[in-house]
């Protein structure tokens, strides 16, 4: 069984954990183990990215040295920890006195950068380590192809295409076979590659909520009837937009994880998935699976 | 493939790049691209990728290092992927945000998740109440979420002394 270390990031643990309770979940159910990593650090984000490069290095720096020193590589599910883990690997493999900087940080706990950890997206595991036949094989109730859901993978998990390795950024199309593999419809809506908003939360939340809002409406503008993401953060920003404005709830968009969608045509109980989190009722789509065969 | 280089004429310009990430200014040929395709300039009439790299071209020095309009950019990299000169706006961004920080002018939002960050060792500390450790619970995650600080307090004291 193949095992890697999961960080959660900061985000989802306390705003999403059944994107972190479905992670693991579907990921059993095809042969993948994650164990955690512990007493690791934030990976700082855009905030520290912005303030000192070399501290932000440093901080991702020593989330990849304590996976080396377990020997795993690390798997994510967030667009920002994608980013910055990977950022990190390419600056400290590329640049030696940097690299340098860092281990003499990291020497007071032991610990040091080699390059030796790999840093994978959920997204890639699910591709590379189980494939979409593994995934079509793990289906024991599919969803009936009347379902139409639209895909939004997030800024982090795709650009700059030289680190992040998952999907072309301006046409990603795995998480849609993903999607289809599991008898759902997946639509193409307009701006489908753009931001949900969510990074200029703290600058300007007007604008941030506009940017957000607008993705909703072009998904509707094509019928989708669910919303599936891979990154934690771009899950909790595209449901919140959807609240305090004038959006009836009967209008609002499902918003779900992908390994929740896929938790639920693997058969893994709703409890398990933590279905009832979710800020919009995934229900109509729980309602689209077709009846099991026997 | 090779882009031909300008040579901008002003300082600003100059002292830009000559920091790393910041040489993509002398791609730029001002096509507005990047304001046509980004989000944030879609709903934030101010703000426009094109005329703040203008703006650093002229040398605007101040007018520059002193405004919250380079720290609107959501750093999303879709103006990078579709700019034809193959100048990353981002990067461009993230060095005046660094000149900007040593002359110190950080929007008070940085700043405030930055110092949570690295005091707490991550962003959601007081955010983590009894109710999400219940649900964790249900979910049978660990409740206990150890989030080292000591080493972020040290980033702290090395790289952010009298910045924030």
């Amino acid at each position: 069984m193949k095992e890697y270390f999961y960080y959660p990031g900061c985000t989802s643990p306390v705003r999403l954990p059944q994107y972190e309770a479905s992670t693991i979940a579907v990921l059993d159910k095809l042969g993948i183990k994650l164990s955690y990593l512990h007493n690791a650090n934030c990976c700082g984000a855009q905030y520290v990215e912005s303030l000192s490069p070399n501290a932000f290095v440093a901080m991702s720096g020593r989330i990849l040295a304590l996976a080396e020193k377990f020997e795993k590589d690390i798997c994510v599910t967030c667009g920002a920890c994608n980013h910055s883990l990977k950022h990190a690997k390419h600056e400290l493999d590329n640049n030696k006195e940097l690299r340098i900087e860092i281990n003499s940080l990291l020497k007071e706990e032991d610990l040091e950068y080699t390059g030796a950890a790999k840093v994978v997206h959920l997204i890639q595991i699910l591709r590379d380590d189980v494939g979409i036949e593994k995934i079509k094989d793990a289906v024991v109730r599919p969803f009936d192809p009347s379902l139409v859901l639209a895909t939004h993978y997030g800024c982090h998990l795709t650009r700059p295409w030289e680190l992040a390795q998952i999907d072309d950024p301006e046409n990603p199309m795995i998480m849609d076979h993903m999607i289809e593999a599991l008898g759902a419809t997946v639509v193409q809506y307009p701006e489908k590659t753009r931001c949900c908003g969510g990074p200029l939360l703290a600058m300007d939340p007007e604008a941030s909520n506009r940017i957000g809002l607008e993705k909703i409406e072009n998904v509707r503008s094509v019928g989708g009837q669910g919303i599936v993401t891979a990154c934690g953060f771009c899950d909790i920003q595209l449901a919140q937009v959807q609240f305090g404005g004038d959006l009836k709830s009967e209008d609002r968009i499902p918003v779900l994880q992908l390994p929740q969608l896929m938790g639920i045509a693997f058969g893994i109980d709703e409890e398990t998935l933590g279905l009832d989190l979710n800020k919009i009722s995934p229900e109509p789509i729980i309602n689209a699976l077709q009846e099991v065969k026997c | 493939m090779s882009k031909e280089l300008h040579s901008p004429t002003s300082s600003f310009a100059m002292e830009i790049a000559s920091i790393p990430g910041g040489e993509d200014i002398r791609k730029c040929i001002q096509c507005g691209i990047c304001s046509a395709t980004c989000s944030v300039a879609s709903v934030v009439d101010k703000y426009r990728p094109r005329k703040l790299i203008q703006k650093i071209l002229i040398g605007e020095r101040n007018e520059v290092l002193k405004d919250d309009l380079p720290w609107l950019c959501m750093m999303c990299r879709t103006c990078e992927d579709r700019c034809q000169e193959g100048a990353s706006p981002v990067d461009i961004f993230h060095v005046v945000r660094q000149l900007a920080v040593k002359e110190g002018y950080i929007p008070d939002a940085f700043k405030q998740a930055t110092k949570t960050v690295l005091l707490d060792g991550w962003m959601l500390e007081d955010a983590y109440s009894d109710f999400i450790e219940e649900d964790r619970e249900n979910l049978n995650l660990d409740t206990n979420l150890e989030w080292n600080e000591e080493f972020t307090r040290r980033l702290m004291s090395k790289y952010f002394k009298g910045v924030i």
